[in-house]
């Protein structure tokens, strides 16, 4: 039951990336979005490994990526779902208990 | 604090496949925990804001008392100027660091933030034409002061009981419960005493704030990493 990774862990942010993607988003108000430059520069990712994990993250329904315009450029948004907070809540949760509360 | 966060980035972002190996819940909490500390650069580092206005109203209302002669005088020009000049450098500080900070951010918080700035000024502006009005209506020099001291710190405590209420961050509201109770006893230390309270106990309360940010950080730093 214990064991790492078992299960209980949900598989979409039980993954480094995705997980600290998760997490940087959590940071802002419900609500607010990130523009994909900047959680791009908190990650120290590339774009394209960025987008991936996004992707999955929005196939999940956990993230929303609105694209807009500011003037003529394009510009993408990123935005953590009611759902996707819930997620990764309970993954803190559940972490924390399987490390009998430690780190608290 | 940062050097933790930069490399347990480094441990991130290497290329998808290694994602899927199995992470353990030791490891998960730190990666969260290390990219929290990293999201603070999302929202204004106090340390920066509150200690910039400490040293501005320690210094800028310092020079102010210093620079009276004596009860009939206002003060002295020099003094006039390196004031404004530290509020001035104040201020740009902190717009510059909380736009540089927020930026990228869009949703219900920019406009909250943009208002709120947007309030500062407001509130600033009509006390200075009151005061203009006060001075107008042939209030002298050393009143003027008294009534301009009293009213900075009206407008900075009720802009941080704002504060308090709209980010839930409880030691704004008690510093600004002390700007107020300094305001208002400040007239009744008489002038120009009211200059060298507000350098103090004003400047001191938002220097404490600072230092409190500090802790804060270093607690932070040693739990979180």
């Amino acid at each position: 039951m214990a064991e790492p990774g078992g299960p209980g862990l949900d598989p979409v942010i039980h993954a480094a990336s995705r997980l600290r993607v998760v997490a940087t988003l959590a940071a802002l108000v419900p609500g607010d979005k990130l523009s994909f430059p900047r959680l791009q520069t908190l990650l120290d990712m590339t774009a394209g490994n960025l987008s991936t994990h996004l992707r999955k993250l929005e196939d999940a329904g956990y993230v929303v990526v609105h694209k807009t315009h500011e003037g003529r450029t394009p510009a993408t948004y990123v935005e953590l779902t009611a759902r996707g907070r819930r997620a990764f809540e309970q993954y803190t949760e559940t972490i924390t208990a399987l490390l009998g509360g430690a780190g608290r | 604090m940062i050097d933790d966060a930069r490399r347990t980035t480094g441990d991130g972002t290497g290329p998808a496949p290694q994602d899927d190996a199995a992470l353990d819940p030791a490891e998960s909490l730190r990666l969260i925990r290390a990219q929290q500390d990293r999201a603070r650069d999302l929202t204004p580092d106090g340390r920066v804001v509150y200690g910039t206005w400490g040293v501005a109203w320690l210094v800028g209302y310092g020079a102010l008392w210093f620079s009276v002669d004596n009860a009939d005088s206002a003060a002295g020009a020099w003094a006039f100027v390196l004031f404004g000049t530290l509020v001035l450098a104040a201020i740009a500080t902190t717009v510059v660091h909380t736009t540089r900070r927020s930026r990228g951010i869009a949703g219900p918080s920019a406009q909250v933030g943009t208002l709120y700035g947007i309030a500062w000024g407001i509130a600033f502006t009509a006390m200075s034409v009151t005061l203009g009005g006060l001075a107008t209506a042939g209030a002298s020099p050393d009143v003027v002061g008294l009534a301009a001291n009293a009213m900075s710190c009206l407008v900075v405590g009720m802009l941080y009981f704002l504060t308090a209420l709209v980010w839930g961050d409880r030691r704004v509201y008690v510093l600004g419960a002390w700007i107020l109770l300094v305001g208002a006893v400040s007239p009744y230390v008489g002038y120009p005493g009211s200059y060298l309270l507000l350098a103090t106990a004003a400047g001191g309360g938002f220097l404490v704030m600072a230092g409190a940010e500090v802790r804060a950080a270093r607690r932070r730093a040693a739990t979180g990493g």
